[in-house]
């Protein structure tokens, strides 16, 4: 669910007479309009981003932005009802939604270009004359009560584990809660409430339009023209979160039937798309885990060589629901970020005791940090991760929806044209060894962090952590000196943690 | 990876489409659906490829189709192989020992899944790999070579796969419901397998080489590159890469799943919390282009359950007594299951909402559907394959289906054909003829305690 909602997927056509077509140049991002003109392309795709996520949710509220989005997107308009909406965007493929992360909301949609009137119709009075009626509140409540009490906690593991580990490292700032909220601030939210977040946050001076594609000459300034009237409004600041990182180790359990346990670890590191040290810490983060990739030295040493689960990646961005998409995010844009790693579920039900495999996975993910941290790579390392990384990074922008939401994350981090996607290739180009190691001393270390662990009997996982004995694996074919070497290493790698800063949480109180 | 049928929802519009080289081949025109020039190569082995002309500058999209998949697990307690295989397909061979390395240099974007009816393995990388690409790839289908002990380690990956979606309501249903409607056939048991089966892996090495010679046959993968290429030249190599692959392929003995002559229905318990999801299934056609009645099932589906329907307005938006209502009327390349799918809010509402759903089946088999609401369906199939053709990744998983269930891609205009002459009565039709109580196979899920 990821605070999105979107209603109508279906086909437009009716192929009208085309309209002359923007002619396609650079992006122009100013404070109001992104105009991404793609006169070749087929489709027109929008992205109508409100400054305010759910760092802006009022305290007893949490969740109330995204509930809010998803009125907008999955509700009436005073034009038309839902019912009515769903009928006229059925026969188009096309449809709308919207995502809430920490700082900002979008409101997405996508048409062929021969349907782009009747479609941006629809799509204009969703974002200007919502209703708001008690049927489509009840009705998204109702659904989003039922992912908070039981989907979040009963689907994937994984997932809740990452939500955890930014709760735990934002505790008391606008970011510790996730942007579905909790159950019971959401359960407190009223149709008024809603109606109170879109009147302060739906304001003309806190949206930006952006529109990329074949569309007419003029159309984004249309769009824009008409969000404009939206009245004027008065945006309360967030001032933006510097977490510290903790002192020592703090652990978090969560007490769950499982028969397999993900972990996720990290810190908060200093460092957003505008620092100097950006690119080459994408280099090294590349090294060491990129995402859903079997290149990083963690999805080497956990799942290629050890074969204990699937997949092993690191992160200096969020990157909610990775288990879904391969890309990075768009639209996840903060002004504060976490260094954080993701090891995929271990099997609690493998050979050997209960936790040593879990425990073996995060000492191996820390021991691969460790090395990396403390030595370092080597020229040749740094060479082969540009190599990579440079082709890599042209897969990112594969569709205009994309292009268009790493333009708005340009304009969230006021990186100028031609702007990040766009100028990543040559900065990897640029980068030196002497760059990448300076970046990884001063960002990466292995000495204190949060760590999340869903697992059963999580009593037990505590008690093993502390008691700081050896959990090593056994493998079901021979392996070679040098690796049965490393491990008896790995698995007598010590935690430096505190029996009070571990805790322990059952399920059913997670993001209560 | 999943294992979900997807319904050949294929066309796109005529001319929307710029086209600037101009190959052999086929072209598009008025009459033809698929909006992309390609080139069809056809090796004296057997091996097809389709090399289609799709935007993307600069950017190719290679897609090596495999026509196995857990439909062709056809002996006890091999269940989940064809998947475990796909991950053997990354270990490398003599000339090039290390795949994911030389992959890795390109910056190549990759991946694989498998299916009931496949397992694909696909790239996204620069042009100017192509070549590189098609040495690699067509390697690895001929001379991939692994050791039992990598063999071993790679099972572990698969249990750590198995169990990190194995609680999701979704997985827990589905392998629910194959086992519930399928006594015979391997749609069965799902794509991942059965858990004890996945567990048995490691000792199944030598039997892992003998599924790759019978199936990684050129008779038996389609080979579909999307993007911006020189089609004269990748039709030279891959005659160049493919032409030396020795035929071989032996089909499996997939056992025909016996008439269904009764309805069953089951109630299942999942080990966590949800709402109860009731699944209604009937038993389906394979899928054929030229069966209209075929294709105005897949229609029905739509107009009875889509979000245009009027079952959908009353349970989900105007009494909102279900949290969701959702069709899956897609066909496979052997006979399946079409189905409904509902997640109830009110646990004590369950067998009225089910029977409100026999009754909106009851309808469509004794009312003609609303002429205007067939033709926005068609149009919204038509026209949800063109919005989904927006990549060269995206071009080649489109026509996917259609190779996956005849080994071609030209009757995707033969589908278009039919869909474009279902009339109201092929769609009563369709549901007097599969939407039958005897074939109807309804599983309700809810939680433990």
């Amino acid at each position: 669910m990821r605070a999105m909602t979107a209603i109508g997927i279906a086909a437009a056509l009716v192929f009208g007479a085309a309209q002359e077509p923007a002619k396609a140049g650079p992006y122009v991002a100013d404070e109001r309009i992104i105009a991404l003109p793609e006169a070749e392309s087929p489709f027109v795709a929008f992205n109508i981003w409100v400054k305010s996520g759910s760092a802006s949710d009022p305290k007893g509220k949490e969740g109330l932005a995204s509930l809010t989005a998803s009125l907008i997107s999955g509700g009436s308009t005073r034009e038309d009802s839902l019912e009515q909406i769903l009928e006229k965007l059925y026969p188009m493929a096309a449809g709308y939604g919207a995502s809430v992360d920490r700082e900002m909301t979008n409101v997405t949609g996508r048409v062929h270009r021969d349907n782009l009137d009747a479609f941006y119709a629809l799509f204009r009075n969703a974002l200007l004359s919502p209703a708001f009626t008690e049927a489509d509140f009840n009705r998204l409540k109702a659904q989003r009560m039922n992912f908070l009490e039981r989907a979040r906690r009963y689907s994937r593991d994984e997932e809740l584990s990452k939500d955890l580990l930014f709760w735990m490292a934002y505790q008391g700032t606008p970011y510790q809660h996730p942007a579905e909220g909790y159950v019971d601030s959401v359960r407190s939210i009223t149709l008024d409430d809603v109606r109170g977040f879109y009147r302060d946050h739906y304001v003309r001076n806190n949206v930006v339009v952006a529109v990329g594609g074949g569309y007419p000459g003029g159309f984004p300034e249309r769009v824009r023209k008409d969000l404009d009237t939206l009245p004027q409004g008065t945006v309360r600041e967030i001032a933006a979160p510097a977490p510290k990182p903790p002192a020592g180790t703090k652990i978090l359990l969560v007490e769950k039937a499982t028969d397999a346990s993900p972990i996720s670890f990290g810190y908060p590191i200093a460092l957003l798309r505008d620092d100097p040290d950006f690119v080459p810490l994408l280099v090294a983060n590349s090294y060491l885990g990129e995402h859903r990739n079997s290149v990083g030295r963690l999805y080497q040493a956990i799942r290629e060589t050890r074969g204990m689960n699937y997949g092993n990646y690191s992160y200096i961005e969020a990157f909610p629901g990775g288990y879904a998409t391969q890309q990075p995010r768009v639209n996840v844009a903060r002004r504060s970020q976490l260094f954080e790693i993701w090891i995929r579920p271990i099997s609690q039900t493998a050979p050997g005791n209960l936790h040593d495999r879990t425990l073996f996975a995060t000492r191996a993910a820390l021991f691969e940090l460790d090395r990396l941290a403390d030595g370092g790579m080597t020229p040749e390392a740094v060479a082969a991760s540009k190599e990579f990384l440079r082709n890599y990074v042209g897969t990112w922008g594969a569709t205009i929806s994309r292009r268009l939401g790493y333009a708005v994350d340009d304009a969230f981090y006021g990186i100028p044209a031609p702007g990040f996607l766009q100028s990543l290739k040559a900065a990897i180009d640029k980068v030196t060894p002497a760059q990448v190691n300076a970046a990884i001393k001063k960002h990466l270390h292995s000495d204190t962090m949060y760590m999340v662990i869903v697992t059963a009997d999580a009593a037990a996982l505590k008690q093993k952590i502390l008691s700081n004995q050896a959990t090593p694996i056994t493998y079901a074919g021979e392996r070679k000196a040098a690796l049965l070497e490393e491990d008896k290493a790995i698995a007598a790698l010590p935690f430096k943690v505190k029996e009070a800063d571990i805790t322990i949480l059952g399920i059913d109180k997670v993001f209560q | 990876m999943r294992q979900v049928f997807v319904a050949a929802m294929v066309v796109a519009c005529v001319g929307s489409h710029p086209l600037t080289a101009q190959p052999q081949g086929v072209q598009p025109s008025a009459r033809r659906v698929f909006p992309f020039p390609y080139e069809t190569v056809v090796l004296e082995n057997g091996f097809r490829a389709y090399l289609i002309k799709a935007g993307a500058p600069g950017q190719v999209a290679y897609v090596s189709i495999v026509r196995t998949g857990s439909r062709d697990e056809v002996e006890p307690g091999k269940s989940g192989f064809a998947h475990f295989f796909e991950h053997m397909m990354f270990r490398g061979t003599e000339k090039y020992p290390n795949y994911d390395a030389e992959t890795t240099k390109m910056g190549a974007f990759r991946n694989a899944s498998t299916w009931a009816d496949q397992t694909a393995y696909y790239l996204v990388a620069n042009t100017e790999y192509l070549e590189k690409i098609m040495d690699i790839e067509s390697d690895r289908f001929m001379n991939l070579k692994y050791a039992e002990p990598d063999f071993r380690t790679e099972a572990g990956a698969i249990l750590g796969e198995y169990q990190q979606g194995a609680r999701e309501p979704q997985r827990w249903l589905n392998e629910k419901v194959r086992e519930a409607a399928f006594e015979k056939h391997t749609y069965r048991h799902t794509t991942i397998g059965f858990e004890a089966d996945v567990r048995a892996m490691p000792q199944a090495y030598e039997y892992s080489k003998s599924f790759y010679q019978r199936f990684y046959r050129p008779e038996n993968v389609v080979l579909v590159v999307a993007g911006d290429f020189d089609i004269p030249k990748a039709k030279a190599l891959v005659t160049k890469y493919y032409a030396g692959w020795t035929p071989g392929y032996k089909p499996p003995p997939i056992e025909p799943e016996p008439a269904q002559t009764a309805p069953r229905e089951r109630t299942v318990k999942y080990p966590g919390r949800t709402l109860p999801i009731v699944a209604i299934n009937y038993k389906a056609p394979a899928w054929d282009a030229k069966n209209r009645t075929g294709v105005a099932l897949e229609v029905l589906g739509q107009v009875a359950f889509g979000p245009n329907s009027a079952l959908y307005r009353k349970l989900v938006l105007q009494e909102r007594r279900v949290q969701s209502l959702f069709p899956s009327f897609g066909l496979s390349r052997d006979p399946y299951l079409v189905s409904v799918q509902t997640m109830i809010s009110n646990p004590a509402d369950v067998e009225a909402v089910e029977a409100e759903v026999t009754a909106a089946v009851k309808t469509f088999q004794e009312t003609l559907v609303d002429p205007k609401q067939l033709a926005d369906t068609k149009s919204a199939i038509k026209y949800g394959f063109l919005m989904s053709m927006e990549t060269a990744q995206d071009v080649a998983f489109a026509v996917m289906p259609t190779i996956v269930n005849t080994g071609k891609l030209e009757p995707i205009e033969e589908y278009f054909r039919s869909l474009d002459a279902v009339t109201p009565e092929d769609v009563r039709e369709a549901a007097r003829k599969y939407l039958i109580d005897s074939g109807r196979t309804t599983i309700t899920m809810v939680q433990e305690g």
